[in-house]
Protein backbone atom coordinates (compact mmCIF):
# COMPACT_ATOMS: atom_id res chain seq x y z
CA UNK A 1 0.00 0.00 0.00
CA UNK A 2 2.40 2.35 0.96
CA UNK A 3 4.79 1.66 -2.03
CA UNK A 4 1.79 1.82 -4.33
CA UNK A 5 1.62 5.28 -2.85
CA UNK A 6 4.85 6.58 -3.30
CA UNK A 7 4.60 5.30 -6.98
CA UNK A 8 2.03 7.50 -7.74
CA UNK A 9 3.99 10.55 -5.84
CA UNK A 10 7.17 9.85 -7.51
CA UNK A 11 5.51 9.84 -10.88
CA UNK A 12 3.33 12.88 -9.78
CA UNK A 13 6.44 14.95 -8.56
CA UNK A 14 8.15 13.78 -12.47
CA UNK A 15 5.98 15.25 -13.93
CA UNK A 16 5.71 18.40 -11.67
CA UNK A 17 9.42 18.65 -11.92
CA UNK A 18 9.49 18.59 -15.61
CA UNK A 19 6.90 20.81 -16.04
CA UNK A 20 8.83 22.95 -14.41
CA UNK A 21 11.51 22.70 -16.75
CA UNK A 22 9.50 23.52 -19.29
CA UNK A 23 7.48 26.52 -17.81
CA UNK A 24 11.24 28.27 -17.34
CA UNK A 25 11.34 28.32 -21.21
CA UNK A 26 7.98 29.01 -21.59
CA UNK A 27 8.96 32.98 -21.27
CA UNK A 28 12.54 32.65 -22.92
CA UNK A 29 12.36 34.37 -26.29
CA UNK A 30 11.85 31.92 -28.91
CA UNK A 31 14.51 30.49 -30.51
CA UNK A 32 13.16 29.51 -34.02
CA UNK A 33 12.69 30.95 -36.39
CA UNK A 34 9.80 31.36 -38.78
CA UNK A 35 11.37 30.18 -41.93
CA UNK A 36 9.56 31.28 -45.21
CA UNK A 37 8.79 34.98 -44.35
CA UNK A 38 12.28 34.91 -41.91
CA UNK A 39 15.31 33.34 -42.99
CA UNK A 40 18.79 32.75 -41.63
CA UNK A 41 21.79 33.83 -43.65
CA UNK A 42 24.27 31.00 -43.41
CA UNK A 43 28.13 31.74 -41.53
CA UNK A 44 30.72 33.32 -44.59
CA UNK A 45 32.05 29.75 -44.98
CA UNK A 46 29.09 27.96 -45.82
CA UNK A 47 29.07 25.46 -48.92
CA UNK A 48 25.84 26.58 -50.60
CA UNK A 49 25.32 26.04 -54.24
CA UNK A 50 28.14 26.62 -56.69
CA UNK A 51 28.62 29.60 -58.64
CA UNK A 52 30.90 30.32 -61.62
CA UNK A 53 32.52 33.22 -63.27
CA UNK A 54 33.11 32.45 -67.09
CA UNK A 55 35.29 35.96 -66.94
CA UNK A 56 38.21 34.69 -64.94
CA UNK A 57 38.20 31.31 -65.46
CA UNK A 58 41.31 30.03 -67.25
CA UNK A 59 40.41 26.41 -67.74
CA UNK A 60 42.90 24.76 -66.20
CA UNK A 61 41.23 21.01 -65.26
CA UNK A 62 42.18 21.49 -61.67
CA UNK A 63 38.59 21.40 -60.35
CA UNK A 64 37.85 18.88 -62.55
CA UNK A 65 40.96 16.64 -61.02
CA UNK A 66 39.48 17.63 -57.66
CA UNK A 67 35.80 16.50 -57.75
CA UNK A 68 35.05 13.35 -56.07
CA UNK A 69 32.17 12.54 -57.81
CA UNK A 70 33.00 13.82 -61.54
CA UNK A 71 30.53 16.16 -61.71
CA UNK A 72 32.54 19.35 -63.70
CA UNK A 73 33.07 18.98 -67.17
CA UNK A 74 34.58 21.69 -69.00
CA UNK A 75 35.80 22.46 -73.02
CA UNK A 76 38.62 24.85 -73.90
CA UNK A 77 38.13 27.79 -75.63
CA UNK A 78 40.04 27.77 -79.29
CA UNK A 79 40.67 30.36 -81.85
CA UNK A 80 41.49 29.56 -85.45
CA UNK A 81 45.89 29.33 -85.80
CA UNK A 82 46.60 32.96 -87.51
CA UNK A 83 48.74 30.91 -90.08
CA UNK A 84 46.73 28.28 -90.94
CA UNK A 85 43.02 29.34 -90.07
CA UNK A 86 41.87 25.68 -90.54
CA UNK A 87 43.65 23.99 -87.46
CA UNK A 88 41.77 25.55 -83.74
CA UNK A 89 44.27 27.32 -81.39
CA UNK A 90 43.39 26.27 -77.13
CA UNK A 91 43.58 29.62 -75.47
CA UNK A 92 43.01 30.14 -71.38
CA UNK A 93 39.38 30.10 -71.30
CA UNK A 94 36.63 28.04 -71.23
CA UNK A 95 34.53 27.54 -74.02
CA UNK A 96 31.53 25.92 -72.06
CA UNK A 97 31.38 24.69 -67.84
CA UNK A 98 28.89 22.65 -66.53
CA UNK A 99 28.35 21.50 -63.01
CA UNK A 100 26.03 19.01 -62.45
CA UNK A 101 24.08 19.06 -59.08
CA UNK A 102 22.42 15.93 -59.13
CA UNK A 103 25.94 14.30 -58.24
CA UNK A 104 27.39 17.40 -56.37
CA UNK A 105 29.20 17.12 -52.73
CA UNK A 106 29.30 20.30 -51.61
CA UNK A 107 32.27 19.46 -50.90
CA UNK A 108 34.95 22.60 -51.65
CA UNK A 109 37.13 20.49 -53.26
CA UNK A 110 37.24 22.30 -56.49
CA UNK A 111 37.03 25.46 -54.90
CA UNK A 112 40.27 24.99 -53.01
CA UNK A 113 42.13 23.71 -56.37
CA UNK A 114 40.79 26.78 -58.16
CA UNK A 115 43.57 28.83 -58.63
CA UNK A 116 42.75 32.00 -59.95
CA UNK A 117 41.98 35.27 -57.46
CA UNK A 118 39.31 35.51 -57.11
CA UNK A 119 38.07 31.67 -57.47
CA UNK A 120 36.22 31.39 -60.50
CA UNK A 121 34.11 28.51 -59.04
CA UNK A 122 32.85 29.09 -55.04
CA UNK A 123 30.08 28.27 -53.17
CA UNK A 124 27.83 30.92 -52.68
CA UNK A 125 25.59 31.66 -49.21
CA UNK A 126 22.06 29.88 -51.39
CA UNK A 127 21.17 26.48 -49.23
CA UNK A 128 17.35 27.20 -51.34
CA UNK A 129 18.53 25.33 -54.31
CA UNK A 130 15.59 24.34 -55.85
CA UNK A 131 15.57 21.26 -58.97
CA UNK A 132 11.86 20.83 -60.76
CA UNK A 133 13.54 18.37 -62.92
CA UNK A 134 16.45 16.60 -63.65
CA UNK A 135 17.84 18.83 -66.25
CA UNK A 136 17.68 21.73 -64.09
CA UNK A 137 20.38 19.74 -62.46
CA UNK A 138 22.98 20.55 -64.75
CA UNK A 139 24.06 24.55 -64.56
CA UNK A 140 26.26 25.29 -67.78
CA UNK A 141 28.10 28.42 -68.26
CA UNK A 142 29.38 30.25 -70.74
CA UNK A 143 30.94 33.79 -71.95
CA UNK A 144 28.54 36.03 -71.14
CA UNK A 145 26.03 33.79 -68.87
CA UNK A 146 25.54 35.03 -65.30
CA UNK A 147 27.23 33.18 -62.21
CA UNK A 148 24.51 31.39 -61.40
CA UNK A 149 24.33 29.79 -64.72
CA UNK A 150 21.85 28.37 -66.70
CA UNK A 151 20.21 25.00 -67.80
CA UNK A 152 19.26 23.11 -70.96
CA UNK A 153 15.58 22.49 -70.99
CA UNK A 154 15.48 19.72 -73.34
CA UNK A 155 11.45 20.01 -74.29
CA UNK A 156 11.84 23.59 -75.25
CA UNK A 157 15.30 23.01 -76.95
CA UNK A 158 16.40 26.47 -74.72
CA UNK A 159 18.83 27.79 -72.03
CA UNK A 160 16.99 29.16 -68.87
CA UNK A 161 17.43 30.88 -66.18
CA UNK A 162 17.05 28.45 -62.98
CA UNK A 163 14.01 29.43 -61.31
CA UNK A 164 13.23 29.62 -57.38
CA UNK A 165 17.10 30.89 -56.39
CA UNK A 166 17.10 33.17 -53.72
CA UNK A 167 19.61 35.96 -53.39
CA UNK A 168 20.44 34.95 -49.73
CA UNK A 169 22.07 38.13 -49.66
CA UNK A 170 19.17 40.04 -49.64
CA UNK A 171 17.50 38.44 -46.70
CA UNK A 172 17.12 40.40 -43.68
CA UNK A 173 20.33 39.17 -41.51
CA UNK A 174 19.71 37.84 -37.88
CA UNK A 175 22.71 36.87 -36.73
CA UNK B 1 -3.66 -10.24 -8.49
CA UNK B 2 -6.21 -12.21 -9.50
CA UNK B 3 -6.59 -15.31 -8.28
CA UNK B 4 -7.69 -17.59 -11.79
CA UNK B 5 -4.40 -16.11 -13.41
CA UNK B 6 -2.13 -18.42 -14.49
CA UNK B 7 1.82 -18.49 -13.62
CA UNK B 8 3.42 -17.43 -16.70
CA UNK B 9 5.13 -21.04 -16.90
CA UNK B 10 1.78 -22.56 -17.16
CA UNK B 11 0.67 -20.18 -19.78
CA UNK B 12 3.44 -21.71 -22.41
CA UNK B 13 2.06 -24.78 -21.79
CA UNK B 14 -1.69 -24.66 -22.17
CA UNK B 15 -2.92 -26.68 -25.12
CA UNK B 16 -4.55 -23.44 -26.70
CA UNK B 17 -1.27 -22.59 -28.32
CA UNK B 18 -1.91 -19.34 -31.04
CA UNK B 19 -0.77 -19.13 -34.32
CA UNK B 20 2.78 -17.43 -34.92
CA UNK B 21 2.44 -14.38 -37.07
CA UNK B 22 5.03 -12.72 -39.42
CA UNK B 23 4.94 -8.78 -39.40
CA UNK B 24 7.61 -6.36 -40.68
CA UNK B 25 8.86 -3.65 -38.58
CA UNK B 26 10.11 -1.24 -41.18
CA UNK B 27 11.62 -0.51 -43.71
CA UNK B 28 9.33 2.56 -43.61
CA UNK B 29 8.51 2.91 -39.51
CA UNK B 30 9.71 6.22 -38.20
CA UNK B 31 11.16 4.39 -35.45
CA UNK B 32 14.00 2.40 -37.28
CA UNK B 33 15.81 5.52 -37.72
CA UNK B 34 16.62 4.80 -41.31
CA UNK B 35 15.65 2.34 -43.33
CA UNK B 36 16.03 -0.80 -41.61
CA UNK B 37 13.32 -4.13 -41.70
CA UNK B 38 13.20 -6.01 -39.22
CA UNK B 39 11.31 -9.67 -39.53
CA UNK B 40 9.49 -10.29 -36.32
CA UNK B 41 7.87 -13.81 -35.96
CA UNK B 42 5.64 -13.34 -32.89
CA UNK B 43 3.28 -15.63 -30.73
CA UNK B 44 0.44 -13.75 -29.42
CA UNK B 45 2.90 -10.56 -27.83
CA UNK B 46 5.45 -12.49 -27.86
CA UNK B 47 8.58 -12.76 -30.13
CA UNK B 48 9.61 -15.62 -31.18
CA UNK B 49 12.65 -14.96 -33.87
CA UNK B 50 13.91 -11.86 -35.15
CA UNK B 51 15.43 -11.03 -38.72
CA UNK B 52 16.94 -7.85 -38.94
CA UNK B 53 17.37 -6.74 -42.76
CA UNK B 54 19.75 -4.67 -43.71
CA UNK B 55 21.41 -2.94 -47.37
CA UNK B 56 18.57 -0.24 -48.49
CA UNK B 57 20.85 2.28 -47.78
CA UNK B 58 24.19 0.62 -49.34
CA UNK B 59 25.95 3.23 -51.30
CA UNK B 60 29.16 0.79 -51.91
CA UNK B 61 31.61 3.18 -50.67
CA UNK B 62 33.86 0.50 -50.30
CA UNK B 63 34.37 -0.44 -53.68
CA UNK B 64 33.98 3.35 -54.65
CA UNK B 65 37.29 4.46 -52.77
CA UNK B 66 38.74 1.51 -55.12
CA UNK B 67 38.84 4.29 -58.26
CA UNK B 68 39.08 7.40 -55.93
CA UNK B 69 41.75 9.31 -55.33
CA UNK B 70 43.26 9.55 -51.34
CA UNK B 71 41.40 12.77 -50.97
CA UNK B 72 38.27 12.08 -52.45
CA UNK B 73 37.70 9.51 -49.90
CA UNK B 74 37.60 11.49 -47.24
CA UNK B 75 34.01 12.93 -48.72
CA UNK B 76 32.72 9.39 -49.53
CA UNK B 77 33.55 8.95 -45.39
CA UNK B 78 31.51 11.48 -44.38
CA UNK B 79 28.54 9.73 -45.97
CA UNK B 80 28.44 6.57 -43.30
CA UNK B 81 27.53 7.57 -40.65
CA UNK B 82 26.26 11.44 -41.23
CA UNK B 83 24.82 11.92 -37.95
CA UNK B 84 28.85 12.43 -36.01
CA UNK B 85 31.41 12.48 -39.50
CA UNK B 86 34.37 14.02 -37.89
CA UNK B 87 35.20 10.39 -36.47
CA UNK B 88 34.67 8.77 -40.06
CA UNK B 89 36.92 11.78 -41.66
CA UNK B 90 39.30 10.76 -38.61
CA UNK B 91 39.61 7.16 -39.10
CA UNK B 92 40.13 7.50 -42.89
CA UNK B 93 43.28 9.98 -42.32
CA UNK B 94 44.34 8.39 -39.34
CA UNK B 95 44.61 5.11 -41.95
CA UNK B 96 45.85 7.00 -44.98
CA UNK B 97 48.48 8.95 -42.62
CA UNK B 98 49.99 5.58 -41.43
CA UNK B 99 50.37 4.94 -44.93
CA UNK B 100 52.16 7.73 -46.32
CA UNK B 101 53.84 8.95 -43.19
CA UNK B 102 52.51 12.04 -42.46
CA UNK B 103 53.00 13.96 -38.98
CA UNK B 104 49.76 16.02 -38.11
CA UNK B 105 51.19 18.79 -36.19
CA UNK B 106 50.20 19.58 -32.46
CA UNK B 107 47.18 22.14 -33.02
CA UNK B 108 45.93 19.83 -36.03
CA UNK B 109 45.56 17.62 -33.09
CA UNK B 110 43.67 19.34 -30.71
CA UNK B 111 41.46 20.34 -33.31
CA UNK B 112 40.51 16.94 -33.90
CA UNK B 113 40.13 15.49 -30.41
CA UNK B 114 38.17 18.99 -30.21
CA UNK B 115 35.78 18.60 -33.11
CA UNK B 116 35.25 14.63 -32.72
CA UNK B 117 34.45 15.47 -29.18
CA UNK B 118 31.68 17.89 -29.67
CA UNK B 119 30.65 15.87 -32.85
CA UNK B 120 30.00 13.25 -30.19
CA UNK B 121 27.59 15.53 -28.12
CA UNK B 122 25.53 15.77 -31.04
CA UNK B 123 25.42 12.60 -31.87
CA UNK B 124 24.40 11.38 -28.19
CA UNK B 125 21.94 14.59 -28.34
CA UNK B 126 20.25 13.33 -31.55
CA UNK B 127 20.01 9.86 -29.34
CA UNK B 128 18.45 11.57 -26.15
CA UNK B 129 16.12 13.03 -28.15
CA UNK B 130 15.02 10.43 -30.52
CA UNK B 131 14.97 7.73 -27.76
CA UNK B 132 12.44 10.16 -26.14
CA UNK B 133 10.17 9.89 -28.84
CA UNK B 134 10.64 5.85 -29.04
CA UNK B 135 9.19 5.81 -25.49
CA UNK B 136 6.84 8.57 -25.73
CA UNK B 137 8.14 11.18 -24.49
CA UNK B 138 8.61 13.95 -26.95
CA UNK B 139 9.22 16.85 -24.68
CA UNK B 140 13.49 16.51 -24.60
CA UNK B 141 13.59 16.17 -28.17
CA UNK B 142 13.08 19.76 -28.71
CA UNK B 143 15.55 20.37 -25.97
CA UNK B 144 18.26 18.41 -27.77
CA UNK B 145 17.61 19.50 -31.36
CA UNK B 146 18.17 23.07 -29.38
CA UNK B 147 21.26 22.56 -28.37
CA UNK B 148 22.71 20.60 -31.25
CA UNK B 149 21.74 23.12 -33.62
CA UNK B 150 24.17 25.55 -31.91
CA UNK B 151 26.79 22.72 -32.09
CA UNK B 152 25.46 22.32 -35.93
CA UNK B 153 25.95 26.01 -35.99
CA UNK B 154 29.65 25.62 -34.42
CA UNK B 155 30.80 23.34 -37.18
CA UNK B 156 29.14 25.72 -39.78
CA UNK B 157 31.37 28.23 -38.83
CA UNK B 158 34.65 26.52 -38.97
CA UNK B 159 34.01 23.56 -42.44
CA UNK B 160 30.89 25.09 -44.04
CA UNK B 161 28.57 21.95 -43.71
CA UNK B 162 26.00 20.80 -41.70
CA UNK B 163 26.12 17.40 -41.23
CA UNK B 164 28.63 16.31 -44.21
CA UNK B 165 31.91 18.02 -43.02
CA UNK B 166 35.22 17.09 -44.97
CA UNK B 167 36.90 19.03 -41.90
CA UNK B 168 38.97 16.46 -40.93
CA UNK B 169 41.83 15.86 -44.18
CA UNK B 170 44.93 13.99 -44.89
CA UNK B 171 47.45 15.68 -42.98
CA UNK B 172 45.96 17.71 -40.49
CA UNK B 173 42.34 20.05 -40.98
CA UNK B 174 40.74 21.70 -43.44
CA UNK B 175 41.48 25.54 -42.10
CA UNK B 176 42.08 26.87 -38.66
CA UNK B 177 39.69 28.13 -35.83
CA UNK B 178 39.08 32.05 -35.57
CA UNK B 179 39.30 33.26 -31.89
CA UNK B 180 35.71 34.18 -32.28
CA UNK B 181 35.07 30.79 -32.98
CA UNK B 182 36.92 29.60 -29.89
CA UNK B 183 34.53 32.07 -27.32
CA UNK B 184 31.77 30.68 -29.00
CA UNK B 185 32.57 27.66 -28.28
CA UNK B 186 33.39 28.60 -24.60
CA UNK B 187 29.50 29.88 -24.63
CA UNK B 188 28.20 26.92 -25.99
CA UNK B 189 30.07 24.53 -23.39
CA UNK B 190 28.99 26.88 -20.51
CA UNK B 191 25.34 26.98 -21.52
CA UNK B 192 25.35 23.19 -22.14
CA UNK B 193 26.50 22.14 -18.80
CA UNK B 194 23.83 23.33 -16.86
CA UNK B 195 21.54 21.93 -19.70
CA UNK B 196 22.70 18.51 -19.02
CA UNK B 197 20.72 18.13 -15.41
CA UNK B 198 17.15 19.25 -16.95
CA UNK B 199 17.84 16.23 -19.20
CA UNK B 200 18.31 13.78 -15.92
CA UNK B 201 14.84 15.78 -14.55
CA UNK B 202 13.01 15.44 -17.81
CA UNK B 203 14.33 11.48 -18.94
CA UNK B 204 16.89 10.27 -16.89
CA UNK B 205 15.38 9.44 -13.78
CA UNK B 206 11.58 10.18 -14.86
CA UNK B 207 9.71 6.82 -13.32
CA UNK B 208 7.63 6.04 -16.15
CA UNK B 209 11.29 6.44 -18.80
CA UNK B 210 13.18 4.10 -15.97
CA UNK B 211 10.12 1.32 -16.10
CA UNK B 212 10.22 0.79 -19.24
CA UNK B 213 13.64 0.44 -20.15
CA UNK B 214 15.13 -0.54 -16.51
CA UNK B 215 14.98 -4.11 -16.51
CA UNK B 216 14.66 -4.59 -20.45
CA UNK B 217 17.00 -5.78 -23.08
CA UNK B 218 19.70 -6.74 -21.16
CA UNK B 219 22.56 -7.64 -22.47
CA UNK B 220 25.44 -9.82 -20.16
CA UNK B 221 28.86 -8.66 -20.56
CA UNK B 222 29.96 -11.80 -22.04
CA UNK B 223 26.93 -11.84 -24.55
CA UNK B 224 28.09 -8.37 -25.41
CA UNK B 225 31.59 -9.43 -25.86
CA UNK B 226 30.86 -12.28 -27.81
CA UNK B 227 28.73 -10.26 -30.15
CA UNK B 228 31.19 -8.05 -30.88
CA UNK B 229 30.09 -4.85 -29.53
CA UNK B 230 31.63 -2.08 -28.98
CA UNK B 231 31.00 1.81 -27.80
CA UNK B 232 28.03 2.56 -25.24
CA UNK B 233 26.39 -0.52 -26.08
CA UNK B 234 29.55 -2.76 -24.75
CA UNK B 235 30.18 -0.24 -21.57
CA UNK B 236 26.08 -0.30 -20.23
CA UNK B 237 27.35 -3.90 -19.59
CA UNK B 238 30.40 -3.12 -17.22
CA UNK B 239 33.05 -3.96 -19.93
CA UNK B 240 35.63 -1.56 -19.84
CA UNK B 241 37.04 -1.04 -23.04
CA UNK B 242 37.27 2.96 -24.98
CA UNK B 243 39.75 2.99 -27.81
CA UNK B 244 40.61 6.18 -26.46
CA UNK B 245 42.01 4.54 -23.30
CA UNK B 246 42.90 1.17 -24.81
CA UNK B 247 44.79 2.36 -27.60
CA UNK B 248 44.93 6.37 -27.61
CA UNK B 249 44.85 8.20 -30.80
CA UNK B 250 45.57 12.36 -31.65
CA UNK B 251 46.85 12.54 -27.69
CA UNK B 252 43.71 11.45 -25.88
CA UNK B 253 46.26 9.86 -23.25
CA UNK B 254 46.85 13.71 -22.25
CA UNK B 255 43.53 14.38 -21.58
CA UNK B 256 41.82 13.88 -18.37
CA UNK B 257 38.06 11.87 -18.50
CA UNK B 258 36.54 8.95 -16.98
CA UNK B 259 34.78 6.17 -18.90
CA UNK B 260 31.05 5.61 -17.99
CA UNK B 261 30.04 2.35 -17.17
CA UNK B 262 26.54 0.53 -16.46
CA UNK B 263 26.08 -2.52 -14.47
CA UNK B 264 23.32 -3.99 -15.82
CA UNK B 265 23.22 -4.09 -19.69
CA UNK B 266 19.89 -2.75 -19.96
CA UNK B 267 18.23 -0.42 -22.20
CA UNK B 268 18.59 2.42 -19.32
CA UNK B 269 22.12 1.61 -19.07
CA UNK B 270 23.19 2.02 -22.19
CA UNK B 271 21.39 5.39 -22.20
CA UNK B 272 22.87 6.25 -19.51
CA UNK B 273 26.32 5.53 -20.83
CA UNK B 274 25.32 7.91 -23.52
CA UNK B 275 24.28 10.70 -21.49
CA UNK B 276 27.11 10.44 -18.87
CA UNK B 277 29.57 10.59 -22.14
CA UNK B 278 28.48 13.67 -22.99
CA UNK B 279 29.37 15.06 -19.47
CA UNK B 280 33.02 13.64 -19.90
CA UNK B 281 33.35 14.90 -23.67
CA UNK B 282 32.38 18.29 -22.38
CA UNK B 283 35.27 18.02 -19.99
CA UNK B 284 37.31 17.07 -22.73
CA UNK B 285 36.55 19.94 -25.07
CA UNK B 286 37.39 22.22 -22.40
CA UNK B 287 40.87 20.86 -21.71
CA UNK B 288 41.45 20.75 -25.62
CA UNK B 289 40.39 24.67 -25.63
CA UNK B 290 43.14 25.52 -23.08
CA UNK B 291 45.05 23.08 -24.94
CA UNK B 292 44.87 24.85 -28.04
CA UNK B 293 48.70 26.95 -28.79
CA UNK B 294 49.14 28.53 -31.70
CA UNK B 295 50.82 26.73 -34.81
CA UNK B 296 50.41 25.36 -38.06
CA UNK B 297 47.14 22.98 -38.42
CA UNK B 298 48.09 21.31 -41.66
CA UNK B 299 51.31 19.43 -41.94
CA UNK B 300 53.47 20.51 -44.63
CA UNK B 301 54.01 18.86 -48.05
CA UNK B 302 50.77 16.97 -48.55
CA UNK B 303 50.53 15.76 -51.85
CA UNK B 304 47.67 16.88 -54.07
CA UNK B 305 47.45 13.65 -55.49
CA UNK B 306 49.08 11.28 -52.93
CA UNK B 307 50.65 7.99 -54.02
CA UNK B 308 51.49 5.80 -50.37
CA UNK B 309 54.26 3.10 -50.65
CA UNK B 310 52.64 0.09 -51.43
CA UNK B 311 51.48 -1.32 -47.97
CA UNK B 312 48.89 -2.04 -44.88
CA UNK B 313 47.52 0.54 -42.79
CA UNK B 314 44.84 -0.02 -39.79
CA UNK B 315 43.73 2.67 -37.45
CA UNK B 316 40.38 2.82 -35.12
CA UNK B 317 39.14 5.55 -33.13
CA UNK B 318 36.39 5.62 -30.65
CA UNK B 319 33.19 7.45 -32.39
CA UNK B 320 29.95 8.46 -30.93
CA UNK B 321 28.95 4.33 -32.01
CA UNK B 322 31.60 2.60 -31.40
CA UNK B 323 35.11 1.22 -31.79
CA UNK B 324 34.88 2.59 -36.01
CA UNK B 325 38.23 0.94 -37.77
CA UNK B 326 39.92 1.24 -41.15
CA UNK B 327 41.99 -1.75 -43.02
CA UNK B 328 43.31 0.37 -46.09
CA UNK B 329 45.80 -1.35 -48.63
CA UNK B 330 47.81 0.43 -51.21
CA UNK B 331 49.30 -0.74 -53.95
CA UNK B 332 51.33 2.51 -54.87
CA UNK B 333 48.73 4.04 -57.00
CA UNK B 334 46.71 6.85 -56.70
CA UNK B 335 43.69 4.99 -55.19
CA UNK B 336 43.73 2.47 -52.33
CA UNK B 337 43.56 -0.86 -53.60
CA UNK B 338 41.17 -1.80 -50.76
CA UNK B 339 39.32 -0.21 -48.16
CA UNK B 340 37.45 -2.26 -45.45
CA UNK B 341 35.53 -0.56 -42.71
CA UNK B 342 34.95 -2.29 -39.30
CA UNK B 343 31.12 -0.49 -38.68
CA UNK B 344 29.93 -0.28 -35.22
CA UNK B 345 26.69 0.25 -36.47
CA UNK B 346 26.97 -3.46 -37.50
CA UNK B 347 28.10 -5.18 -34.94
CA UNK B 348 25.37 -3.48 -32.87
CA UNK B 349 22.87 -4.42 -34.87
CA UNK B 350 23.74 -7.87 -35.57
CA UNK B 351 22.87 -8.68 -31.75
CA UNK B 352 19.12 -7.71 -31.93
CA UNK B 353 18.53 -11.09 -33.53
CA UNK B 354 19.57 -12.49 -30.06
CA UNK B 355 18.64 -9.59 -27.73
CA UNK B 356 14.76 -9.19 -28.79
CA UNK B 357 13.64 -12.94 -28.61
CA UNK B 358 11.59 -13.25 -25.67
CA UNK B 359 10.29 -9.75 -25.63
CA UNK B 360 7.10 -8.22 -26.45
CA UNK B 361 6.86 -6.47 -29.31
CA UNK B 362 6.02 -2.99 -27.37
CA UNK B 363 9.91 -3.42 -26.38
CA UNK B 364 11.06 -4.16 -29.67
CA UNK B 365 11.40 0.17 -30.12
CA UNK B 366 12.90 0.45 -26.80
CA UNK B 367 15.62 -2.00 -27.56
CA UNK B 368 16.48 -0.94 -30.90
CA UNK B 369 16.33 2.89 -30.05
CA UNK B 370 18.52 2.11 -27.32
CA UNK B 371 21.24 0.25 -29.77
CA UNK B 372 21.43 3.89 -31.78
CA UNK B 373 22.42 2.38 -34.58
CA UNK B 374 22.77 4.66 -37.77
CA UNK B 375 21.84 2.62 -41.01
CA UNK B 376 24.28 4.85 -43.07
CA UNK B 377 27.26 2.93 -41.01
CA UNK B 378 25.96 -0.40 -41.41
CA UNK B 379 24.99 -0.49 -45.41
CA UNK B 380 27.77 1.76 -46.16
S1 LIG C 1 31.68 20.85 -54.36
FE1 LIG C 1 32.81 18.89 -54.49
S2 LIG C 1 31.39 17.52 -55.56
FE2 LIG C 1 30.64 19.59 -55.92
S3 LIG C 1 31.57 20.23 -57.84
FE3 LIG C 1 32.94 20.93 -56.21
S4 LIG C 1 34.44 19.28 -55.96
FE4 LIG C 1 32.71 18.43 -57.13
S1 LIG D 1 37.20 27.00 -62.39
FE1 LIG D 1 39.27 27.35 -61.56
S2 LIG D 1 40.12 25.31 -61.33
FE2 LIG D 1 38.34 25.10 -62.68
S3 LIG D 1 39.19 25.25 -64.75
FE3 LIG D 1 38.55 27.31 -64.15
S4 LIG D 1 40.38 28.25 -63.28
FE4 LIG D 1 40.76 26.03 -63.33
Amino acid sequence: MIEYFSKVFRGAWATVAGMMVTLKYMVKPSVTVHYPTEKLVPFERFRGALLFDPGTCISCNLCVKACPSTCITLENATIPDPKNPAIKKKVAKVDWYTIDFGKCNFCRLCEESCPTKPKSVWHSLDYEVVFFSRDEMVRCWKAGTKFVGQYWDRKEKAFKDPEGQIQIQDVQARR
Amino acid sequence: MNKGAMAPDQEQDTPLKSDSMFINLGPQHPSTHGVLRVGLTIDGEMITKAVPDVGYLHRGTSKLAEVRGYHHCVVLTDRWDYVSAMPNNLVFCLAAERLMGLNVPPRGDVLRVLMCELNRIASHLLFFGTYGIDIGAFTPFLYAFREREMILDLFEMVSGARLTYNYIRLGGVMVDVTDEWVAKCREFIEYFKPRLDEYDTLLTYNPIFMARTEKVGLIPPQTAVNWGLSGPNLRGSGVNYDVRKADPYCGYEQYDFEIPLGKTGSCWDRYFCRVSEMRQSVRIVLQALDKLAPGPVMAPGVAKVPKPQPGEAYAHVEGARGDLGIFLVSDGQASPYRMHVKAPSFMNLAILQELLVGNKVSDVIAILGSTDIVLGEVDR
